[in-house]
């Protein structure tokens, strides 16, 4: 009788189950199916939708800030990309009264502004007037970036970003702030515990993701869809600065604790070499960004920034990647003229390019040229007695944004993969003797050049 | 064996057969029954995991869609749980208060809020301030009133003390040697009864309200000269009261919300904290029309001097073009005190880990100060550099935006000073003259970006180097012969008395009498002619109108100057070579000028003011404006004084002003 009982049960729970997994996959169909409605819905009413709330809005925002005397300017990429469209019909007549709502009228969750933080405050009186106004606003602060490479300062926390919300659309207010360098930042958006994050849908946001770099923009008073608001001079180097603006802070917390176990060289030498080399890259960003030549810390210099965040007393020269395809001729006149010789040329365009131009007293540049495959990236080098090649392999990596020595500069966003590759995993260990032909953990011997080739490939000055 | 297949199809009226069967069939199968159940408990399983897996999945999307809040963009610090102090409602504070010839302590409630027990110091009347609805300590002072003046100093601290607050007094050692009967009235007028008949190494402790009822007294009387009283220790019960009570109902503004914050923290800044008609924070001095200094940030060096450093702030928010936003005051250490004080006035401020000890920590928090301001400010040229010890003139920013262009222009330049070493009021008089000089006085002065970037930062002294910074700014591989430019009449007053390397008295003998700029507007005189080589011809110029002053005289008497105005006399000493400052320093003793080390010459020559005439000293033969020596003048040559034991100490204490 046990035996049937126990059958009974378990065909019951089988049944149960059943029963429970049908009404799941009901439940779960029906749902998406309800999601999906919601996305499109949302789709259709951005096409064709106007919406005048997010016009009021804004409209009572610039109100806002103008009562303060703020000067916020507009980034948000969709109407910046909007307003691309029709920038010469916009410059042309700044105070036309506009037919339609054409920008600030499609329905959004957001419009994003900017404001420089030397030109507020940042007084409270403001947050007053917006409470007053109706505004709910959220302030987002963080540690200030500028304070962070140094030793033991406890900074006041920044305020990074403001996002003020009514009814049912949200200003986001990205603070920029001046950096050494020349340069403005934005820091990333992180919410801390006690904040609400369902004031607004916070992934939706276009900026706060990554901290970011700009460089400083002229700004355009405009009026459109009868709002005077100030905008980037060109919206669409705007935009484009805006893809890939992303910001990496150096490490500086890894840095101290590397000069805790290895201290820094205050010899007068290293003084002097870091001194140089910081003139020295000032000098080739410079020459390079006047060309419009996208670089990147290399090798040595590159290790430096990530290791100790600073140039390497030892280290001798100033590395620079380049890809090939942003190579021009005009880069060694370019460089004469700015009073660096060329010293070295091995390889050709074709394959294993590299350049040394000779700085200050012994001080040298070179420049890597790398080439992309489908699945790695790799540069060359040459051995002048020999005619010998090398090639040293990189994975496949982007360029970030940082700050070295006063300047903002690239480097590979994933930095760890590209000094790894080039360092190996005992990285973190000073080396003083490097060769460049076996050292590298990345070196793949590559042949020699063909003698008839050697005047061209080979070029010692 | 006959093998009865089940139809799935089967009609439900035959199910029971079809079920009895089943059941008949397992029943004597037990290989099949077993196979059977082990399925189904398969079956059940895989189940469970699937609806587990269903209920996470739609969860998951439901709340990706109702919240759209990112872990991207949660704080890494934000599982760090903020441990919360409970909220006590406590309305009764125990206090306990010792006082012995050794050791003082005071808790409140079980905590100690002071413990002084070391040798030689701490010595008198230690006072502390608690919040009457908090309990929280708001002042701690010691007054060593076994010394003379210091019973003054503590009348004047609790008359600022506001009504209300809880006062605790306790002695260490000696407290009445020199407590005068206006302090003691004052302790009476709290409600002490034993204060008036204090006496020599009497042991004492009071609690009271000011203003209000006592808490508790016990006082032991020292039975004979050569002993102390015996320790007493007082225990007694303080009721707070509501915070309303205990606050002031000003109006409601931002700047009032900064001082009620203030206040209700710290006590013993008078009357910025008085209910009725409190003193101002916010000063609005004048702008300046055409400010070049307006964007030029401003470090403030502080320590733990919170009075000194409110003083400072006072005087500096009052001066005409002063901006505010530029101002960024630097903490050494982690101290609320003067962190409060900053907040009171609306600026900010960043506190620094000290490095290191005595003259290295001022140095490391200089340097670090410095590299903060320039990271702050990427774009600034300049920065000024002041401390917590100085009062600003009213024209500090006038002076500055009148000369700041020439410590862009003139590579020859170091600084430009706000203080002129021997501006004092007997010495200084016109508040429009400029003098270059070849040392580095500090004390208020403009730093060159560039020259902080590219030769001091990297060259700064490491913390193991117990160096003085200004000490070390003013050395030859620091300097490389650059100049300063400074005013006659200083636009700073150094008022500290207590610091690293001050005391009173050298306070009294250096720097109290140093003359200091009150005119507000003041036009300078000739900026240009402050230019390397435009100096040397007004040098030229100045030297050939002097009047060259009776040489028989002794120098240091009145009467070697003629009782005129406004005339230019030259004198000349003798001056073996260029470090030869021996009769320099004698005649710097008796005009009572600074005479540590030599400050303000520039290429052998001093320029000051005797009887409101241009006063100048020339050294002879190595100065170049010896040539303008008549021949038949001798130079004075004065003697030093049979060996000192206290020359040796001159350079330890030359710094002294700066701390």
């Amino acid at each position: 009788m046990q035996k049937i009982n126990k059958n009974v049960v378990l065909a019951l729970l089988s049944l149960t189950s059943l029963v429970f997994l049908l009404f799941q996959l009901y439940y779960y169909k029906f749902y998406l199916s309800q999601k999906n409605g919601a996305v499109f819905s949302k789709v259709r009413g951005s096409q064709s939708g106007q919406d005048s709330t997010r016009w009021h809005v804004v409209r009572k925002f610039l109100g806002l800030i103008s009562s303060h005397n703020i000067p916020v300017y507009l980034i948000d990429p969709l109407i910046l990309g909007l307003v691309d469209k029709d920038i010469e019909q916009i410059r042309s007549s700044p105070d036309g009264p506009s037919p339609e709502c054409k920008y600030f009228c499609a329905p959004r969750d957001f419009t994003t502004f900017a404001l420089l933080d030397k030109t507020w405050k940042h007084e409270v009186g403001l947050f007053r007037t917006a409470e007053k106004m109706g505004f709910q606003w959220l302030k987002i602060i963080n540690k200030d970036p500028r304070l962070d490479g140094m030793d033991d300062l406890s900074g006041i926390e920044i305020p990074l970003h403001y996002i003020f919300k009514l009814a049912s659309h949200a200003i986001h207010l990205v603070v920029f702030y001046e950096r050494s360098g020349n340069y403005l930042w934005h820091g990333p958006l992180r919410l801390k515990q006690h904040m609400d994050r369902k004031f607004v849908p916070f992934r939706k946001l276009h900026f706060g993701r990554y901290p970011g770099a700009y460089e400083k923009p002229e700004l355009l008073l405009v009026s459109i869809d009868d709002l005077k608001v100030q905008i980037p001079k060109n919206p669409s180097s705007f935009l484009e600065e805006m893809s890939h603006s992303r910001f990496l802070e150096c490490r500086y917390r890894e840095a101290r604790a590397f000069f805790q176990l290895y201290p820094d060289d205050a010899s007068l030498d290293a003084v002097e070499f870091r001194k140089k080399a910081k003139s020295l890259l000032h000098l080739a960003a410079l020459t390079l960004n006047n060309l419009g030549v996208k670089f990147w810390l290399s090798s040595g210099t590159c290790l430096g920034w990530y290791r100790q965040c600073n140039v390497i007393p030892h280290s001798k020269d100033v590395d620079l990647g380049v890809f090939i395809r942003d190579y021009k001729a005009d880069i060694i006149p370019a460089f004469q003229k700015a009073g660096l010789p060329l010293k070295h040329k091995f390889g050709k365009v074709e394959d294993s390019l590299e350049l040394s131009f000779q700085g200050e007293d012994d001080v040298k540049l070179d420049i890597f040229f790398f080439y992309e495959e489908v699945d790695h990236i790799w540069n060359g080098g040459t051995q002048a007695k020999s005619g010998k090649k090398f090639k040293y392999l990189f994975p496949k990596f982007t360029l970030c944004w940082t700050e070295f020595v006063e300047l903002k500069v690239h480097v590979p966003c994933e930095t760890l993969q590209y000094v790894e590759a080039n360092y190996g995993p005992d990285w973190k260990v000073p080396v003083k003797t490097w060769d460049w032909k076996s050292s590298p953990s990345n070196v793949q011997y590559n042949g020699v050049w063909p003698v008839d080739e050697w005047d061209d490939v080979i070029q010692i000055y | 064996m006959d093998e009865w297949k089940p139809n799935p199809a089967v009609k439900p009226h035959k199910k029971r057969s079809w079920y009895l069967a089943w059941k008949y069939k397992l029943m004597n199968q037990r290989a099949l029954r077993k196979l059977c159940q082990t399925g189904a408990v398969l079956f059940l399983l895989v189940t469970v995991i699937v609806n587990i897996k269903l209920i996470l999945d739609t969860r998951r999307a439901a709340y990706e869609e109702e919240e759209e809040s990112a872990q991207d963009y949660d704080d890494e610090m934000m599982n760090v749980e903020v441990p919360r102090r409970p909220v006590s409602n406590k309305k009764v504070l125990d206090v306990e208060v010792y006082s012995s010839r050794s050791k003082v302590y005071v808790a409140v409630d079980g905590t100690t809020v002071l413990e002084d027990e070391a040798r030689e110091q701490g010595r008198g009347i230690h006072v502390i301030v608690l919040n009457q609805a908090t309990g929280h300590v708001m002042a701690k002072r010691v007054f060593d009133t076994y010394s003379p003046h210091e019973d003054e100093a503590m009348v004047l601290f609790l008359n600022m003390v506001a009504r209300g607050r809880i006062l605790i007094f306790t002695i260490k050692d000696e407290g009445s040697f020199h407590l005068k009967d206006t302090a003691k009235n004052v302790l009476k007028s709290l409600g002490s009864q034993v204060a008036p008949f204090l006496s020599w190494r009497d042991m004492w402790t009071f609690v009271g309200k000011k203003g209000g009822e006592v808490y508790g007294e016990k006082h032991a009387k020292s039975p004979a000269l050569s002993t102390w009283g015996d320790p007493v220790l007082l225990k007694t019960e303080v009721h707070l009261t509501s915070v309303e009570d205990a606050e002031c109902h000003w109006p409601d503004t931002e700047l009032n919300h900064r001082r009620k914050r203030f206040c209700s923290k710290v006590e013993g800044y008078g009357s910025v904290c008085s209910c009725k008609d409190p003193t101002p924070i916010e000063f609005n001095p004048d702008p300046l029309k055409d400010n070049k200094v307006f964007n030029v940030p401003v470090a403030v060096i502080a320590g733990n001097r919170p009075n000194y450093l409110y003083r400072m702030l006072r005087s500096l928010l009052s001066a005409q073009g002063v901006n505010p936003q530029m101002i960024t005051v630097f903490i050494d250490g982690y101290y609320e005190e003067p962190m409060d004080v900053v907040e009171l006035f609306g600026l900010s401020g960043i506190q620094h880990t000290p490095i290191s000890i005595k003259n290295a920590r001022v140095s490391q928090h200089y340097k670090a100060s410095l590299t903060a301001t320039f990271n702050l400010f990427p774009d600034a040229k300049f920065a000024v550099v002041l401390e917590e010890d100085l009062d600003i003139s009213v024209d500090f920013f006038s002076f500055l935006s009148q000369s700041i262009h020439l410590l862009e222009e003139d590579e020859s330049l170091y600084c430009i000073s706000a203080w002129n070493d021997q501006g004092y009021e007997h010495t200084a008089e016109d508040p429009s003259l400029l003098y270059r000089v070849e040392t580095m006085p500090g004390l208020g002065w403009v730093l060159r970006k560039s020259l902080y970037k590219d030769e001091l930062e990297p060259k700064w002294p490491t913390p193991e180097k117990l160096w003085d910074w200004d000490m070390w700014m003013r050395m030859p591989e620091q300097r490389k012969g650059r100049e300063c430019i400074i005013p006659d009449i200083s636009r700073s007053y150094h008022f500290g008395i207590v610091g690293l390397n001050m005391n009173g008295y050298f306070h009294e003998a250096y720097f109290k009498k140093h003359k200091f700029n009150t005119v507000p507007n003041v036009q300078l005189k000739n900026v240009e002619s402050l230019r390397k080589d435009a100096y040397e011809t007004e040098i030229h110029r100045l030297l050939g109108e002097a009047e060259v002053l009776d040489h028989s005289k002794n120098p240091c008497e009145d009467s070697f100057v003629p009782d005129t105005e406004s005339r230019v006399y030259v004198m000349f000493i003798r001056m073996e070579q260029e470090a030869d400052f021996t009769t320099w320093t004698q005649l710097a003793k008796c005009l009572h000028i600074w005479d540590l080390d030599v400050r303000g010459n520039h290429k052998g020559l001093w320029r000051l003011f005797r009887k409101k005439n241009h006063f100048l000293v020339v050294g002879v033969p190595a100065s170049p404006y010896s040539s303008k020596k008549p021949s038949s003048v001798t130079p004075i040559y004065m003697e030093p004084p049979a060996k000192e034991e206290g020359a040796v100490a001159v350079p330890a204490v030359a710094a002294a002003e700066q701390t």
